[in-house]
C-alpha cells in the first residue's frame, strides 16, 4: 500500500461546504462533483484525440454518474446483466456499449443482447462455443493478455491469451464462421508509467496486420482498456507526459482503418467523488489514540481491501499538535480500519473526516455488512 | 436531433429520426418505446428492435392473420400468444366467422402503452365481444388451458427476451395439444436472410410435431434484411395447397379489405428461395 496522504486544515469555504452538506444530507456522505467528472472526460479527450472512452460502470455504478457521462457523449463497458439493466432504465442504448468480460454464462450473454449490447470479448476457444448461436447477430473482441510489471492490479494473469495464441484462435474463430473484429488488452490498473499500454498497442498492430492477411478481412478496433493512473499519493502527475507515448503509439502503429476505443473507469470517477465521514467515538487504547467513524473498509473505504488504494485524507483542523492516531470504521470486525499510525489532531465526536479521490471502486465495493446502510450518494 | 438506431446486429442497424417520443421506459418485462417519425407514422420498439409500424404493419398483420384463417376456411376459435399492439386481433377479427379470439399477452404495459399511443393499430379491437385478452405468458397458457383452437398465431419478440419460450420445442408440442384436428399454427421467424439459423431451429423443432412444417414469406419494409418468415405447421398438408379458386372465393365472401394480401400472394408466399429451401433441407438430412 502507498503512503497515505494527509492534509491537515481547510478554507473557511471548504468548511462550510462540507459542514452544509453533512447538516443537510447527514453522514457518511459521497459526494459526486460533476463538473470534475466532466473535466476527466474532457481530459482523457484531449490527451487521447480520436479514441471513443466507454466507462468502465464497474468502478461507481451509480446512475447520476452515467447520465451525466451519457449526456457528455461518453460509451459504456459492461460486465454483466445488472449493469445492461440500469442502462436500460436509463434509456441508453445498447449501441453504445460493449461488453468487455471475457467469461460469460449463456443467460449473460442474452441479456446483453437484449439490451442491445452487442460486441462481446472472447479470450478462449471455449467461450467462442457459447457464443456461437449468437455468431449471426454479435461482433467479437479478442482480448490478448501483456504483463504490465507496474501496475497495482493485474489484470491480464486472470483473463486474456497470450500473443502467440491469438492467430490460432482467430483461425478457429474463421472455420466457424465468425468473425472477430478487433483486440483488446488490459495492462492492468493505475500503472505510473504507459510503457505496457506502448509495448501492446505496437504488438496489437503487428497481430492486427498477421490476422487481417490470414483471414483476408479488415479489423476494424482496437481496445486499449484503461489503467489510466490517477493520482493518490498526491504527488501530481504530469497527464501531458505519461499519455504521450499512447498517443504516438497510436498515431504511428495503428493503421487508419483501425478505430481505438478505450475503457477508462478508475481515471473519470476517481477525482470526482469525496467521502465525507464523522467521528462517531474515541478511546485510548494503549500508544494510540482510536478514532471510529461512520464509514470504514465495508463501506466506502472498501476500495482500501479490494482495490489496494490509499485514499488522501483530510481533517479540517490544522491545529499543529498531533498525535498518533488510528481511525477505524463502524463495524465491529478488527479489521476494519481505515489508517495506522497517522497523525492527527485532536478529534471531536462530529468531526468530519474527508476521504479524497474516492469514486473508483469505493460505493462499487462497499458490503451491507452489520446491516449498515452506507454513505448517501450526493450529486453537486 | 435524436435517432433511433436498431440494436439487433452488431456491423450495422437501420436508424429512424424521432421526431416525437410518446412513451420509453423499461416495463416489468422488457423496454418499451414509442416514438414518431415522418415516414412511418408511429413506430413501436421493445429492446431495441422495431417491432412495428404504423406505415407497414398492415403487411405483416394482414399475412400472419389471413393465410392460415383463409387457408383454414372455417375457423371459429383463434388464439393469438402475444400481439399487444392490437394489429393482429384487429385482423383476426375482421373474419366473421371466428367466434372467439384469444390474445395472450405478457406484458400488459405493451396494450396499455399500444392502446393509449398506437390507436390505429387495434382500432377498438379490444372492445370486440369476441376479444378476450389474458395477461399470462404465453407458454403458461398453452400448457394449460382447456379451451382447443383452429388457429394459433404466435406474434412475438424474437427468440432472445420474453418471446424465447415461444421458439421452443415444447411450446410447438403444446400447441399441437390444444389445436382441433385441421388446425394451424403460424408464427414469426424473424428475416431469414440474416437470422439463417432461427429458420433452421425453428423447422428442426417444429417438424417434431408437425407431419407439414414450413415457412411462407413476406417482406416487411421495417424488418430490415428481405423478406420475413413464418413458420406453418399443420398435420394436414392439403391445408397449405388449397387451389387459388377456393381462396379467392373464401377470401371474396369474407368481404375483408386488404392492402397486401390477395389469394395470389397467398399461394406464392409458400415458394422459398433457394437458401432457405437449402437451409431447411440441412434440418432434415
Amino acid at each position: 500500500m502507498s503512503e497515505r496522504f494527509i492534509h491537515y486544515g481547510a478554507s473557511a469555504a471548504e468548511q462550510q461546504h462540507y459542514r452544509e452538506l453533512v447538516k443537510q444530507h447527514g453522514s457518511p456522505l459521497l459526494i459526486v462533483y460533476k463538473e470534475k467528472l466532466l473535466q476527466q472526460l474532457q481530459l482523457l479527450q484531449q490527451q487521447l484525440p480520436g479514441v471513443s472512452h466507454y466507462y468502465a460502470i464497474k468502478a461507481f455504478p451509480y446512475q447520476d454518474v452515467i447520465r451525466i457521462l451519457a449526456d457528455a457523449g461518453a460509451n459504456f463497458d459492461v460486465a454483466s446483466a445488472g449493469e445492461i439493466d440500469m442502462l436500460q432504465k436509463l434509456n441508453i442504448s445498447g449501441r453504445r456499449t460493449i461488453h468487455t468480460h471475457p467469461i460469460k454464462k449463456d443467460n449473460e450473454i442474452r441479456a446483453a443482447l437484449r439490451g442491445g449490447s452487442t460486441t462481446f470479448v472472447i479470450d478462449n476457444i471455449e467461450e467462442l462455443h457459447k457464443l456461437l448461436p449468437y455468431r449471426q447477430r454479435i461482433g467479437l473482441l479478442l482480448r490478448v493478455s501483456f504483463r504490465s510489471d507496474s501496475a497495482k492490479v493485474d489484470l491480464s494473469r486472470k483473463f486474456g491469451c497470450a500473443p502467440d495464441q491469438a492467430l490460432d484462435i482467430v483461425r478457429q474463430a474463421s472455420a466457424m464462421g465468425t468473425h472477430i473484429r478487433g483486440l483488446s488488452f488490459h495492462v492492468g490498473s493505475q500503472s505510473l508509467t504507459a510503457n505496457t499500454h506502448v509495448d501492446a498497442i505496437h504488438r496489437c498492430a503487428e497481430l492486427i496486420s498477421e490476422i487481417e492477411e490470414l483471414t483476408g478481412r479488415p479489423m476494424n478496433v482496437l481496445d486499449i482498456g484503461g489503467g489510466f493512473p490517477v493520482d493518490y499519493a498526491c504527488t501530481g502527475i504530469d497527464y501531458d507526459a505519461y499519455f504521450k507515448p499512447i498517443r504516438d503509439a497510436l498515431e504511428s502503429a495503428l493503421p487508419d482503418h483501425i478505430d481505438s476505443i478505450a475503457e477508462p473507469g478508475r481515471f473519470l470517477v476517481a477525482p470526482a467523488v469525496t467521502g465525507i465521514a464523522s467521528v462517531a467515538g474515541k478511546a485510548r487504547r494503549g500508544d494510540y489514540q482510536w478514532y471510529y467513524l461512520d464509514d470504514g473498509v465495508y463501506g466506502s473505504y472498501s476500495g482500501q481491501l479490494f482495490d489496494h488504494a490509499s485514499y488522501p485524507l483530510q481533517i479540517l483542523n490544522d491545529n499543529p499538535q498531533r498525535e498518533p492516531c488510528i481511525l477505524a470504521g463502524p463495524t465491529c470486525d478488527s479489521i476494519d480500519v481505515i489508517a495506522e499510525n497517522i497523525l492527527l489532531p485532536e478529534l471531536k465526536e462530529g468531526d468530519l473526516v474527508i476521504g479524497h479521490m474516492m469514486g473508483a471502486y469505493t460505493y462499487a465495493t462497499a458490503t451491507r455488512f452489520n446491516s449498515l446502510s452506507g454513505a448517501q450518494i450526493i450529486i453537486v | 436531433m435524436k435517432v433511433f438506431t436498431e440494436t439487433l446486429y452488431d456491423a450495422f442497424g437501420q436508424t429512424f429520426r424521432i421526431d416525437k417520443v410518446y412513451f420509453e421506459n423499461k416495463t416489468e418485462h422488457q423496454h418499451l418505446m414509442i416514438f414518431h417519425n415522418a415516414a412511418l407514422g408511429r413506430v413501436m420498439v421493445l429492446d431495441g428492435v422495431v417491432q412495428t409500424t404504423e406505415k407497414d404493419e398492415f403487411v405483416y398483420h394482414e399475412m400472419m392473420a389471413h393465410v392460415p384463417l383463409l387457408a383454414h376456411g372455417k375457423a371459429k376459435q383463434v388464439l393469438i400468444v402475444g400481439g399487444g399492439d392490437g394489429g393482429m386481433l384487429r385482423e383476426v377479427l375482421k373474419h366473421r366467422s371466428v367466434e372467439q379470439v384469444t390474445m395472450v399477452e405478457i406484458d400488459s404495459a405493451v396494450i396499455e402503452m399500444a392502446k393509449e399511443y398506437l390507436p390505429n393499430h387495434s382500432q377498438g379491437a379490444f372492445d370486440d365481444a369476441r376479444a378476450n385478452i389474458v395477461i399470462a405468458d404465453g407458454m403458461d397458457f398453452v400448457r394449460d388451458t382447456v379451451q382447443r383452437f383452429d388457429v394459433i398465431i404466435s406474434d412475438s419478440t424474437d427468440p432472445i427476451g420474453p418471446g424465447e419460450i415461444l421458439f421452443t420445442d415444447d411450446f410447438y408440442a403444446q400447441c399441437k395439444h390444444i389445436l382441433n384436428p385441421g388446425g394451424i399454427v403460424v408464427t414469426q421467424n424473424g428475416v431469414a436472410f440474416f437470422q439463417l439459423d432461427e429458420v433452421r431451429t425453428t423447422a428442426s423443432r417444429l417438424s417434431h410435431h408437425f407431419s407439414d412444417a414450413t415457412f411462407y414469406s413476406a417482406a416487411v419494409p421495417t424488418y430490415y434484411g428481405g423478406i420475413m418468415t413464418f413458420a406453418w405447421g399443420s398435420n394436414d398438408a392439403a391445408i397449405r395447397h388449397v387451389d387459388v379458386q377456393t381462396l379467392q372465393h373464401r377470401f371474396k365472401s369474407s368481404g375483408i379489405n386488404t392492402r397486401y394480401y390477395t389469394p395470389e400472394i397467398h399461394q406464392a408466399s409458400f415458394a422459398l428461395p433457394r437458401y432457405i429451401v437449402d437451409a431447411l433441407d440441412e434440418t432434415k438430412a
